[in-house]
């Protein structure tokens, strides 16, 4: 690189630092002081109350945020509840631009009720609320509400109103209710879908204990997700009124109910055993590929339709034959975690112990561990029933946590893996610093599980 | 019909997906790479190689003619390096290098003559 900037005399050691070092040549090494303002920038904002602009641009920032919850499939299931319900009333009642918006306002603000919920039972219950979300059942119960919804999207049911309520509120409140009430109850279904997504944004609401603060976080955030929804509410009328809505409107529905199905399976897959996390995906891509491709027969008036749905069942064909070719080949490596503190206290509540693995892509060790010890079937089978494995990819320079942890574990290259027993203690005498074959590797596996 | 067509097209996407995954994924062990594969690289580049031997003669005579680059990560250079080196953390991808040039231009100085070694 130095040569294209022009200049003549460039120089590479391959060999390096190490050999340098083990000649005895002169060395320094800068102070550990030297990240002391990265770190500092790094520190995550202290938990006051907000006040004055700085309260109005996390605001503003909050609801970016909530837009961008958009790109998530949870408001996939509004999409056709709400077209459907708005467009029925502008087909019943003479279009008025006026009421239609407040319409769309009532249903915003029942939308962002239920899900401030999220927020208020947030800074209540403190930190509570992100383990919540992700304990065995409430994923579950998100799943099976996913995939529910997602029949519904296939056409096997029709979502709709209970007959009574919608009597009542066509009778006693002009409608507007009914738009509220239809707000309030599709935040159900919303509220547990988003809060994986948001779960930073809990643990910060969670810090401030203030639950007025929480509900307003999470009004904000809701605005955000459900502006694009009143949009389709108002215009829902004319939509419905568009040509060709035909065939395709009913494939692409289908196709986000596919979406909702693998969103489910991403959801608990977490929870369930051994060789069914890698069928399951494997099986919701097939069936989406076939399904979508050529079972379906739905056809629309523009040409490029069947090309489009060929291509869609391709692709996730293509996704299937990738992962079980994948699978078969390798067979199952063991999981990652990502770091953070909680895994590691959830290691100690469960009793397991804790095997960090600093990593980076250029360093062939590093990827003999991978492709032969993290693959071998024994180590794997061991590593599920009494091991979390993190990983720290420090391919990339200048992120603040893994420099932390560089500092914290007194890293001095890659690769390194680092145990921590039961306690959470490192077992410094178990440190790898240079690949081991996975039969010595069992051997400290085994030696870590027993206390000193 | 378009559907025999459609499904030819798919199988045989899913055929090159198989094999290319099959190529890249194959269990093999990562080379390090050989003392001749370092030179061509270093033909190809267009700079020159040094052995740890000839640099520290050259150390020795004289510790500031040479300019010594360590390209590895910052927390990498702070546990031990050469010394009189400077850090110039680099990651072997191209974006990298495109984003950093300015930068090592600044750190290498006016003098295109310069005894440079990185390592």
């Amino acid at each position: 690189m130095a040569v294209s900037l022009g200049y003549k005399n460039v120089y590479r050691d391959p060999y390096g630092f190490p050999k340098w070092q083990d000649k005895g040549l002169p060395i320094n090494s800068a102070p550990a002081g030297l990240t002391a303002s990265l770190e500092a920038a790094a520190s995550v904002p202290s938990a006051q109350s907000l006040q004055g602009w700085a309260m109005l641009w996390t605001l503003l920032g909050i609801f970016a945020g909530g837009l961008a919850l958009n790109l998530t499939p949870c408001v996939y299931p509004m999409i056709p509840i709400t077209v459907s319900f708005f467009g029925g009333r502008a087909a019943q009642e003479k279009p008025n631009q006026l009421k239609l918006v407040a319409h769309g306002l009532c249903y915003l603000m029942g939308l962002a009720l239920t899900n401030s919920i999220l927020g208020v039972v947030a800074a209540l219950t403190g930190g509570l609320m992100g383990a919540i979300l992700q304990s065995p059942l409430v994923l579950t119960i998100i799943a099976v509400v996913l995939v529910l919804f997602a029949t519904s999207l296939f056409g096997l049911w029709e979502l709709r109103l209970p007959g009574s309520l919608n009597q009542m509120a066509a009778k006693s409140y002009t409608g507007y209710f009914g738009s509220l009430f239809m707000g309030l109850t599709l935040g159900v279904v919303a509220a547990p879908c988003i809060g994986p997504f948001v779960l930073g944004l809990l643990t910060w609401v969670a810090s401030m204990g203030d639950p007025w603060l929480g509900f307003l976080i999470f009004f904000i955030l809701s605005l955000g997700m459900g502006l694009p929804l009143f949009v389709l509410a108002i215009f829902s009328g004319q939509l419905q009124r568009m040509p060709q809505a035909g065939g395709w409107m009913i494939w692409v529905r289908k196709l986000m109910g596919w979406v909702l199905v693998g969103m489910a399976v991403y959801f608990i897959r977490p929870i369930i055993p051994g060789a069914m996390k890698v069928i399951m995906p494997i099986g919701v891509a097939l069936a989406a590929g076939l399904h979508l491709g050529w079972i379906d027969k739905n056809q629309a008036s523009f040409k490029l339709f069947p090309w489009l749905k060929a291509i869609v069942g391709t692709v996730c064909l293509v996704f299937a034959a990738i992962w079980i070719t994948a699978w078969i080949i390798r067979g199952p490596g063991v999981e990652w975690h990502t770091y953070s503190e909680k895994i590691l206290q959830e290691a100690i509540v469960q009793n397991k112990v804790v095997i960090i693995d600093f990593y980076a892509e250029w360093c062939t060790p590093c990827r003999e561990f991978e492709e032969i010890v993290f693959h071998d079937p024994d180590i794997v089978s061991l590593a599920e029933a009494g091991f979390i494995l993190v990983k720290v990819d420090v391919t990339q320079g200048g992120n603040p946590l893994h420099e932390q942890l560089l500092k914290k574990y007194d890293i001095k290259g890659v690769p390194t893996i680092v145990f921590l027993d039961t306690l959470g203690i490192e077992r410094l005498d178990l440190r790898l610093v240079d690949f081991l074959p996975p039969k010595q590797f069992l051997v400290h596996m085994g030696r870590v599980q027993k206390p000193l | 019909m378009k559907s025999r067509a459609s499904i030819v097209l798919a199988l045989s996407a899913v055929v090159v997906a198989v094999v290319f995954v099959w190529y890249g994924q194959r269990p093999t062990i990562p080379a390090q790479a050989t003392w001749d594969e370092v030179l061509i690289e270093a033909e190809v580049g267009g700079y020159r190689i040094i052995t740890t031997e000839e640099l520290a003669d050259r150390y020795r005579k004289d510790s500031s003619a040479q300019l010594l680059v360590d390209t590895r990560q910052e927390w990498e250079y702070r546990t031990g390096h050469m010394e009189s080196a400077l850090n110039f953390p680099m990651e072997p991808t191209w974006w990298s290098r495109w984003r950093k040039a300015g930068d090592l231009e600044d750190l290498l100085g006016s003098d295109k003559e310069r005894y440079l070694v990185f390592y």
